[in-house]
């Protein structure tokens, strides 16, 4: 154990530790009774752990005083905005003290001619890009809970969506912040202009995952609403034409908005749930979306269709309305929730591949399906190659149960970064992939990481547990990679 | 310390990370070099040896389908834009000094050029490097995936790092299809209220222009608007712009084949030999006030503002105390705007009465020691190079 998890264990916990905190901030900001703790244990993943405390700050004092006290006690203090991560990142694997950010979710400033917004960490995804479209303008980074997850959870995990093929993901849309470092100091990084002297602080601390400290304000740019877009949905008899078509279309010279793709068994989830019109015989849908000046919408359109067509499409349908356009969408935003119809429990990967690897590593997830006796959807961001398999199960079953299916994820991980991609394309890393960073990176990639973390976060009290391989919790892959 | 530095050409990572632990342990100062066309940038401290990338140069890997390619750090642009340019393909970077610069001094320097409107700036299409560090080793951030964020993004830290923290070794980026179409159209304005009314317009608008440059010299206002996409998307761009223009009270004028106009505005750093060459980064809002007050100066010679991006250079020229009194004006007027402003370029009798990192500290300069400490603890990288010394 190293001298700052030493520390980390020995320090504050329990009721003590909320009653503390309740003095320091008063009652209403604080939260210590079990009963209370219980929503705090859990976020978008599968893992759990509970907090000694929770808070929720009004204002960036109240976070510099938190982390004042948790320094000098010893306490873990983890960011959470609504909880809707997929790696663990807002869980308090070591106790401590959970920071939820429910009640700084104001924008600042909306500065049109300069194209920026001034927002707090609690601010909803959503409630951004609303809030600035009378002005013709959003926010692009658009995950596909953005309803309801948060600005500063997007900053923490480097968030992306469907429409970031074109337009980048969070870090990208992102030139300041206001941070809390685990000692209390506030530092301000960037700010409205694209860039400042100096090292990328900003740069550094976007998808950070909380650990190398709180933000407590963000900068973001606003970006012109596209004129008009054009959505195509196209069924294909296989999941292999439907991926040839991705390379077909990125050959073309096309970069669309966003390229999705469903599987069946997905596909049947989706029209369960939410009706979106995609054929349930296709064995695999692709859903482009091209947009910007409406001048030359209508060729793209044309081109796709054309390569679609070429590729052996099954069914095609062009959205003639927005109406239309958000029903097919609905499909594809809500895939996720649609699981529900098909298992009681779904977990969800998260790999990258380089975009022509897709028929390969789509047949390998098929492989560790039938090998594993488990179901897994397949719904993704085609057009970055960035994987999200579900794997369907029933946590009912038991603990035993999730392990496999935790397996089953860990082998379609490996092909692939075997493949030449990443563990995560978007979610993180969190409490969930940390074991796994060393199939992605050597020690001495990881030595270069943790010589960030140690220049942020000294004392190992932001978010402990999270991104870097822990030794306790991943001794069990390391011995196996050993001997494998 | 030698009067003459020796240098220093490992061929790959590990031969250029053990280099940098022999010079760490015998606390020998590095130089890092590619091609050297940016050696004015930052304050150039004598140091013990020279470490040239241009034994770390090729393109490793191409996959054209996959929109990505891999390159030795010591390889010029042009060579990668010539191994693209074979499939059709771009690396939509236009830094100054396009045609000499290395891959290593671009992503070092942070070095952007007008397209970063249209299509993002070194941190938005670096993926992936390969960086020996000063401790001997080899650390490898991103990954050959457009999409990643496994780990902390260290390539982020590298950009614009001036070989401060560790010496690239290894660049990968994401490519595009090379354009269908490309337009230039000039609007030449009576002053700068018409010519940021228009460069505000059109960055309002969804057109997304390649360039979008106020150019000025006294008594001249220029902007230009570069275009490209496919054909459509191209036509509308320049008709956006004379609509833009025609509100303004201003005239456009296509002038497609006139590259040299923004080569001319982009390569200000390099024609900037004389005097004293400030670089601010702006808000977009202030960019205006920052400009017409530059031009205002007695010293100001030309002003060259990335409009879609808020970097504005200003040329000054004169007597020494005019070209100081003006820098100094140009600086704080920066950073009283919320952004910030380096010295880029100043005659060498200029040097020591006028710093590089003259301007305003960035936030969190004491987290960048702390990096710098981590990554270099003897202080054998580029000493003085950076703002943070």
């Amino acid at each position: 154990m190293t001298v700052a998890a030493e520390g980390i264990a020995a320090g504050l916990r329990g009721a003590e530790l909320g009653q503390r905190l309740e003095e320091l901030l008063g009652r209403d900001k604080v939260l210590w009774r079990p009963e209370e703790l219980l929503l705090y244990e859990y976020d978008g993943a599968v893992d759990t752990a509970r907090p000694d405390a929770v808070v929720l700050p009004s204002r960036t004092e109240d976070v510099a005083a938190v982390a004042r006290f948790c320094s000098r006690h010893g306490v873990p203090i983890v960011p959470r905005g609504a909880g809707t991560g997929l790696s663990g990142g807002a869980i308090p694997v070591f106790g401590g003290v959970v920071l939820s950010f429910a009640r700084m979710a104001r924008i600042l400033e909306i500065d049109v001619p300069g194209l920026r917004a001034v927002v707090q960490p609690g601010l909803i995804n959503l409630h951004l890009s609303t809030a600035v479209a009378p002005y013709g303008l959003y926010f692009v980074p658009d995950p596909s809970s953005q309803k309801a997850c948060t600005l500063g959870g997007n900053v923490a995990e480097n968030s992306g969506g469907p429409h970031t093929l074109a337009y980048g993901v969070t870090t990208n849309h992102v030139t300041g912040l206001e941070v809390v470092l685990s000692d209390g100091t506030v530092v301000r990084l960037g700010g409205k202009a694209l860039e400042g002297e100096g090292y990328d602080l900003v740069g550094a601390f976007v998808g950070s995952e909380g650990t190398l400290g709180i933000v407590t304000e963000i900068t973001v740019k606003l970006t012109p609403l596209p004129e008009d877009k054009r959505t195509i949905m196209a069924a294909f008899p296989t999941m292999d034409q439907a991926s040839e078509t991705v390379s077909a279309i990125i050959g073309a010279g096309i970069v669309p908005a966003a390229i999705e793709m469903m599987d069946a068994l997905a596909v049947e989830a989706v029209e369960a749930a939410v009706h979106a019109g995609y054929p349930l015989d296709a064995g695999g849908i692709l859903l482009v979306e091209v947009d910007g000046v409406r001048d030359g919408l209508d060729e793209q359109r044309d081109r796709i269709l054309e390569i679609v067509r070429a590729h052996g499409a099954s069914t095609l349908r062009v959205a003639r309305t927005a109406l239309e356009r958000e029903q097919l969408w609905a499909g594809r935003k809500g895939a996720f929730a649609a699981m529900g119809r098909l298992a009681p429990d779904y977990y969800v990967q998260d790999g990258v591949i380089p975009r022509t690897r897709l028929p390969a590593i789509l047949r390998h997830v098929k492989d560790v399906g039938e090998r594993y006796g488990l179901r897994i959807a397949n719904v993704f961001h085609a057009g970055d190659g960035n994987l999200h398999p579900l794997v369907l199960f029933d946590s009912s079953d038991g603990e035993a149960e999730l392990e496999r299916v935790k397996e089953a994820g860990r082998e379609i991980l490996e092909a692939c970064v075997d493949a030449g991609g990443s563990l995560t394309g978007e979610h993180g890393v969190g409490m969930e992939k940390n074991c796994y960073m060393t199939m992605q990176f050597a020690g001495s990639d990881l030595a270069a990481m943790r010589r960030v973390k140690q220049a942020w976060d000294p004392l190992g009290l932001a978010n402990p547990g999270k991104v870097f391989p822990t030794p306790g919790r991943c001794k069990e892959y390391d011995l196996r990679r050993a001997r494998a | 310390m030698s009067a003459v530095a020796a240098a220093l050409r490992p061929s790959d990572a590990t031969a250029c990370a053990a280099a940098l632990a022999d010079a760490t342990r015998e606390r020998r100062a590095v130089r890092v070099r590619g091609a050297g066309t940016k050696s004015y940038l930052g304050e150039l401290l004598p140091t013990d040896l020279v470490l040239e990338t241009g034994a770390l140069s090729g393109v490793v890997d191409h996959v054209p389908a996959d929109l990505t390619i891999t390159v030795g750090a010591g390889t010029a642009l042009a060579e990668v834009r010539r191994a693209l340019g074979a499939h059709g393909q771009v690396l939509p970077l236009d830094p100054p000094h396009g045609d000499a610069a290395t891959i290593g001094g671009v992503v070092a320097a942070n070095s952007n050029g007008f397209g970063r409107l249209r299509y993002g700036g070194v941190r938005d299409l670096l993926i992936g490097t390969v960086v020996a560090l000063a401790d001997g080793t080899v650390a490898r951030g991103g990954g050959r995936v457009v999409k990643n964020v496994a780990g902390y993004d260290l390539n982020k830290l590298l950009i614009g790092s001036l070989g401060t923290l560790g010496v690239l070794s290894e660049a990968t980026f994401k490519v595009l299809p090379r354009p269908e179409a490309h337009a230039l159209a000039v609007v030449r304005c009576r002053g700068a209220g018409p010519a940021f009314a228009i460069a505000d317009a059109l960055l309002h608008t969804a057109v997304r222009p390649s360039a979008l440059v106020v150019d000025a010299t006294h008594g001249r206002w220029m902007v230009l608007v570069g275009a490209e996409g496919q054909r459509p998307q191209v036509e509308r761009a320049i008709a956006e712009t004379g609509r833009a223009a025609g509100g303004a009270g201003a005239a456009t004028e296509r002038a497609d084949d006139a590259e040299e106009l923004l080569a001319a505005a982009r390569e200000l750093p390099a024609t900037a030999v004389d005097g004293a060459l400030i670089r601010a980064a702006l808000p977009l809002a202030a960019q205006r006030s920052f400009a017409e007050s530059a031009m205002g100066l007695e010293a100001a010679v030309r002003c060259v503002v990335d409009a879609g991006s808020g970097i504005a250079r200003v040329h000054l020229r004169g007597d020494e105390a005019t070209v100081l009194r003006s820098a100094d004006t140009l600086l704080a007027a920066a950073a009283v705007v919320g952004g910030s402003a380096r010295v880029e370029r100043r005659d060498a009798s200029l040097r020591a009465r006028l710093a590089a990192w003259s301007g305003a500290r960035p936030g969190g300069e004491f987290l960048m020691r702390r990096l710098k400490e981590a990554f270099d603890p003897a202080g054998v990288l580029e000493p003085g190079r950076s703002v943070i010394g």
